[in-house]
């Protein structure tokens, strides 16, 4: 058993998410006035959750596990169809906004927890003390 | 993925706004100036003038990182493509007193309306402010990074 549990690792997946996330929405952002720009988006939680259900059973410790790379994949989205503008523009500027809003609480959120696992830790460390 | 990407994203759409900013000035600084471009013996009026801005493409590197399965490839903000002529006719007002008046007494008056161009200008200010926010919440996310292990 390794001393750093998998939690630390899934927290720092979701900060590689968020701060790909606040790239993608400062660039809806600053794209707002651009004629035919298509709002993008980070999907990230759908993929986590599969990645953690594919574990499947080894017979042997030398056979490679199913689950090899430990990274939750994040893919970024665009939808094409959608228009908010006459020049094709498909920001919607109140939804990027609270998107970022959403996105920096989420991020601090990592940031709080990924902190109280490693006082944990360090509870641990000093006995107690 | 580069630390810094999300504030150049920012920061490229505050250079976009503010240059938006600067031509909708010139534009409204322009409205009666009737000797703009001297153009086969000609006085020309001023010519409104348009802020064509575009996306700034995907760099490589993202495009790696998407291929290698790692993450998605997202923007890199926006750009100033180019600052063209708005091709529009010139008002044509009746003043034969004009120095710059025609034989038939018109004068040729730049193709600008201020009532757009006020409007224009409100459009840069909200977008200018909306990414001085996306601006700071990437600044406070960063630094709420520095306290990972604090």
């Amino acid at each position: 058993m390794s001393l750093f549990s998998s939690t630390i690792h899934w927290l720092e997946q979701g900060l590689r998410y968020a701060s790909l996330r606040q790239q993608a929405i400062a660039d809806n952002i600053a794209n707002a006035d651009t004629p035919g720009y298509k709002a993008k988006d980070v999907r990230f939680q759908a993929e986590l959750d599969r990645a953690l259900q594919l574990e499947a059973k080894r017979t042997d410790p030398s056979h490679f596990p199913f689950r090899n790379e430990q990274n939750g994949k994040i893919i970024v989205t665009t939808n094409a169809n959608i228009s908010y503008n006459h020049n094709g523009n498909s920001v919607d500027i109140d939804q990027e906004m609270s998107k970022l809003a959403e996105n920096q609480i989420y991020y601090n959120a990592l940031i709080e927890r990924i902190n109280g696992k490693f006082n944990t830790l360090k509870t641990v460390i000093k006995g107690g003390k | 993925m580069p630390m810094f990407q999300s504030l150049h994203i920012s920061a490229s759409a505050l250079t976009a706004e503010r240059l938006r900013m600067d031509v909708i000035s010139s534009n409204i600084a322009n409205v009666d100036t009737t000797r703009a471009r001297f153009v086969n013996g000609e006085w020309e009026p001023y010519r409104r003038k348009v802020v064509v801005i575009e996306p700034r493409g995907e760099q490589f590197s993202s495009y790696l990182q998407a291929a290698l399965g790692r993450t998605g490839a997202v923007g890199n903000g926006v750009r100033v493509r180019e600052i063209t002529d708005d091709p529009a006719p010139f008002k044509l007002v009746y003043d034969p007193d004009h120095p710059d008046a025609g034989a038939d007494g018109y004068v040729r008056l730049p193709n600008v309306d201020p009532l757009k161009e006020m409007v224009d200008l409100i459009g840069a200010t909200r977008s200018y402010e909306a990414n001085v926010t996306a601006l700071n919440a990437s600044k406070g996310m960063l630094m709420k990074a520095l306290e990972i292990g604090k």
